[in-house]
């Protein structure tokens, strides 16, 4: 089964486009497709609760989402600052599922 | 005659200036992490980011009057150190058109600068291509 991995850099901060990104994520877990959703850079700060509501219906509609644990670091975040779901990866985690034969991938 | 491109497995374009944010140290980030899984990887830098591995660097940034003994390595010293380490797997390019437009056609040895039409056949040569950042 084909795995589709989104990996957002932006964040909410760099505009509307970090919400439409993972609204596409939330179409295609609706879909029943099976989709991770990776937060890097500022695009972590969307993990944080309530920062983007979406997110939870991503979650909700069987979307996997990560955040990137040097991003968590470096903005002085705690695990208990994100939403539930969210699970805090290495990058070494990310590569893995970049080189995964069936996985589509698309950095936004 | 039309150089040989080595296949790989993943290509990155890097189209993001370099300091604006954090997207050189996570495409390095990346690379890195896909090379010690033993990933056959090629970078593409366009725009400023081809001003990575411009030669005029040097080794080192400007010292830090703040931690004068401290070196600190320069974007061109980290991934020539890069691709020294993984001769094989690692293979950047840059855009000759961006580099030159922006006089930065002076570059570390170890990168290859190609004509802007080629970047078609290097996409084909990759098995997955991830374009990171905006020119």
């Amino acid at each position: 089964m084909t795995e589709h991995l989104l990996i957002e850099s932006g964040g909410p901060s760099a505009g509307q486009g970090c919400e439409r990104f993972v609204e596409d994520a939330l179409h295609l877990a609706r879909s029943g497709r099976s989709t991770s959703l990776f937060l890097v850079d500022n695009a972590v700060t969307a993990a944080v609760r309530g920062a983007m509501p979406v997110l939870d219906r991503f979650v909700g509609e069987g979307g996997e989402l990560m955040v990137d644990s040097v991003a968590v670091r470096q903005r002085a975040l705690e695990p208990g600052d994100f939403v539930a779901a969210a699970r805090i990866v290495e990058m070494d985690d990310v590569a893995s599922m970049i080189l995964a034969a069936d996985t589509r991938v698309v950095w936004h | 005659m039309a150089q040989k491109i080595t296949p790989t497995d993943v290509m990155l374009a890097v189209y993001g200036s370099p300091h604006q944010t954090e997207l050189i140290t996570t495409a390095l980030r990346l690379t890195q992490a896909l090379l010690d899984r033993g990933a056959r990887v090629q970078i593409w830098t366009c725009g400023d980011a081809t001003g990575l591995t411009r030669s005029t660097l040097g080794r080192t940034k400007p010292r830090n009057v703040l931690r004068w003994t401290t070196d600190y390595p320069s974007s061109a010293s980290v991934i020539s150190d890069l691709l020294d380490e993984y001769p094989d797997l690692l293979h950047w390019y840059v855009c000759r058109f961006c580099s030159d437009e922006r006089g930065m056609s002076e570059q570390i040895p170890q990168v290859r600068r190609r004509p802007p039409f080629t970047f078609w056949d290097h996409t084909k040569s990759a098995g997955k291509l991830l374009t990171l950042g905006v020119c």
